[in-house]
């Protein structure tokens, strides 16, 4: 028999918006000046923008919807709705002290003592989450594709975290770590086990059940998507493994592998686009909805980043221009998918809550009634048009183009979020109509 | 012996159609002896216990094309027992939805709306592609029981309406 004892995580819209502000925030350091790409990359403005982003906006975003989608891909439920609430204070807090850190390294003890302190907090948050998303995970007999790619990415995410704990030690409290020193060097890695390993592989396992669910296309994905989960998960380790054993030796083997695990990564991306092209064309569903429409924004991007680092890499720009990769990954790849999938998300779960009790008793509007869909297409164009002319900005160091961009990517921001708080606000189904019983398919004579 | 009576649901599924009436229709038609050879779109898993009911036995094969060719063959006694739900004692469902090909989460508002429908202590029977997790709150907020397991055609629920409806 099938689990019966399901219920919606009462924390993923808190956290939703949560994530959104934290978005807005970092975009107002990039638009003030205060970050790349007007300071460095390790400037105090730069290191609060990235943290901003990659923990207040994408993973506070991915946590939220995971708490939401992994009872789906189980049919299990999460061990404790308590515990998500917790993961959700402790990321927050624990953020807030992480900036506070940031702007305070060098010139203030105490508010650097927060960096540490705010990094400890959001280990401790991201441990609960995990704790609650791989119990109904491992407790499943047969996991599906997305279920294993999220435990792949899960492996990721605690690399990603081991790491970050040990810079925020060896940036406060240097005297404590000075065996850790060389991994200072392996800030790159740090990123690539996050975007790459955690963010990356989640988003690829959660595409591969959202897409086919709302566009009724075939959702076993058989030996692809398998060898794209192999070659991603290897590819990274590879990358990552060998680039964190680089910073003790340099050896030449190294390299080569290094090397693999790139060409690894770049033929899973090039797979799971193809794979992901199969599930639009094999769609039941010949009328293509906003989130999915707009999401093809998010895979052109994932696409155009692996392209540039083939580019950038045989040009030896990569490390130059590494900053700029990571900007296409986290607005464009990861916040873009992440934007488009929000406005499938918030109206689905304010449909739920608002309507739910009231189904078949009255007539309710659809979870569509609750979107304008053309008014969203607009925001999702200028999003990933702005994304778009800010790379080619900084690519040209272009001053007054850039600001122009950011600005530009900031206001398609806003006009999205307006549309997310009109659907939950339930602002446009006031002209719902009432809807006929339906017929079923087959009634007993 | 006399040829199974064609019939083909296809384009009457393509137009959002109802079949049902068409197939009983056929059944109402056919001569004694004579079976029913139905070609649909997806397994008509839930036809199996309407037909069942008036006596016909089933023989479902896949074609190479994806579709469902199922042969309905008349004699066999009234499968009156038909669906077992459990040890329990249920009333034969009153309703059977099939929810496959729906969108989310269109299968759990046709459920919600067919179970209004419903008298206190009825059961309606639904095959849905998914395991509607959403679904399951608002049925026990309603005080409905519910029963579901997987088959291969998908997820089967029997849901019975509260004796006492609120």
């Amino acid at each position: 028999m099938v689990t019966l004892s399901n219920r919606h995580s009462r924390w993923t819209l808190p956290m939703l918006a949560c994530a959104l502000v934290n978005f807005l925030a970092a975009q107002g350091l990039m638009l003030g000046g205060a970050s790349w790409p007007w300071q460095s990359v390790s400037a105090d403005g730069t290191l609060a923008a990235v943290h901003l982003l990659v923990i207040g906006w994408l993973l506070m975003l991915m946590l939220a919807a995971l708490f939401q989608f992994v009872p789906v891909i189980t049919a299990r439920a999460l061990p404790s709705q308590r515990l998500a609430l917790a993961t959700f204070i402790a990321l927050e807090a624990g953020l807030a002290g992480m900036v506070c850190g940031f702007f305070g390294l060098g010139h203030s003890p105490a508010l650097t003592l927060a960096l540490p302190v705010g990094g400890s907090a959001v280990v401790l948050g991201v441990a609960l989450a995990l704790w609650n998303l791989s119990v109904p995970l491992l407790g499943t007999r047969g996991l599906t594709l997305p279920g294993r790619m999220l435990l792949s990415a899960e492996c990721f995410l605690v690399l990603t975290l081991g790491l970050g704990l040990t810079f925020t030690l060896a940036f406060a409290v240097p005297s404590l770590t000075p065996s850790l020193a060389p991994l200072l060097y392996a800030v790159g890695d740090h990123a690539l086990a996050g975007l790459g390993g955690w963010f990356t592989l989640s988003a690829m396992g959660v595409s591969y059940k959202l897409l086919p669910m709302f566009m009724l296309a075939p959702e076993d994905r058989g030996l692809t998507g398998d060898v794209v989960h192999l070659l991603a998960s290897l590819g990274f380790a590879l990358l990552i493994g060998a680039g964190l054993a680089r910073t003790w030796t340099g050896s030449h083997w190294l390299r080569i592998l290094q090397s693999s695990g790139e060409v690894a990564v770049v033929i899973a991306i090039a797979i799971f686009l193809w794979d992901i092209l199969r599930i639009y064309r094999a769609r039941q569903r010949p009328l293509l909805e906003a989130h999915n429409r707009a999401a093809v924004g998010a895979f052109a991007l994932l696409g155009l980043s692996a392209v540039g680092t083939i580019g950038l890499s045989a040009t030896g720009r990569l490390e130059q221009d590494a900053p700029l990769l990571v900007y296409g990954a986290v607005f464009g790849w990861l916040g873009g998918l992440g934007l488009t999938q929000l406005y499938k998300i918030i109206p689905f779960l304010t449909w739920l809550s608002r309507y739910g009790q009231r189904l078949g008793r009255e007539p309710v509007p659809r979870v569509q009634d609750l979107v304008c869909e053309s008014r969203a297409y607009r925001w999702f164009a200028l999003y990933f048009l702005g994304v778009l002319l800010t790379s080619v900005a900084v690519l040209r160091d272009e001053t007054v183009g850039l600001r122009f961009a950011l600005a530009w990517v900031a206001l398609a921001t806003l006009g999205l979020i307006r549309e997310y708080w009109r659907a939950w606000r339930a602002h446009y189904p006031g002209i719902c109509q009432a809807r006929s019983r339906p017929t079923p398919i087959i009634a007993d004579p | 012996m006399t040829e199974p009576l064609m019939l083909d649901v296809r384009a009457e599924l393509r137009k959002g159609g109802e079949p049902l009436p068409n197939i009983l229709k056929a059944v109402g038609s056919l001569a004694p002896g004579q079976a029913l050879r139905l070609i649909a779109p997806f397994e008509p898993v839930p036809l199996y216990a309407v037909l069942g009911r008036k006596g016909f036995t089933h023989t479902a094969t896949r074609r190479s094309d994806g579709h469902w060719e199922v042969l309905f063959v008349p004699g066999g006694a009234p499968s009156a027992a038909e669906p077992p739900a459990n040890g329990d004692c249920w009333p034969q469902p009153r309703m059977f939805l099939d929810n496959r090909g729906l969108q989310p989460p269109e299968p759990m508002v046709r459920i919600l709306e067919a179970l209004e429908q419903l008298g206190p202590g009825q059961v309606i029977e639904a095959l849905n592609e998914r395991d509607p997790l959403f679904l399951y709150p608002e049925l026990q907020a309603r005080g409905a029981a519910i029963r579901a397991e997987r088959t291969d055609a998908g997820i089967r629920l029997l849901i019975r309406r509260a004796e006492s409806v609120p």
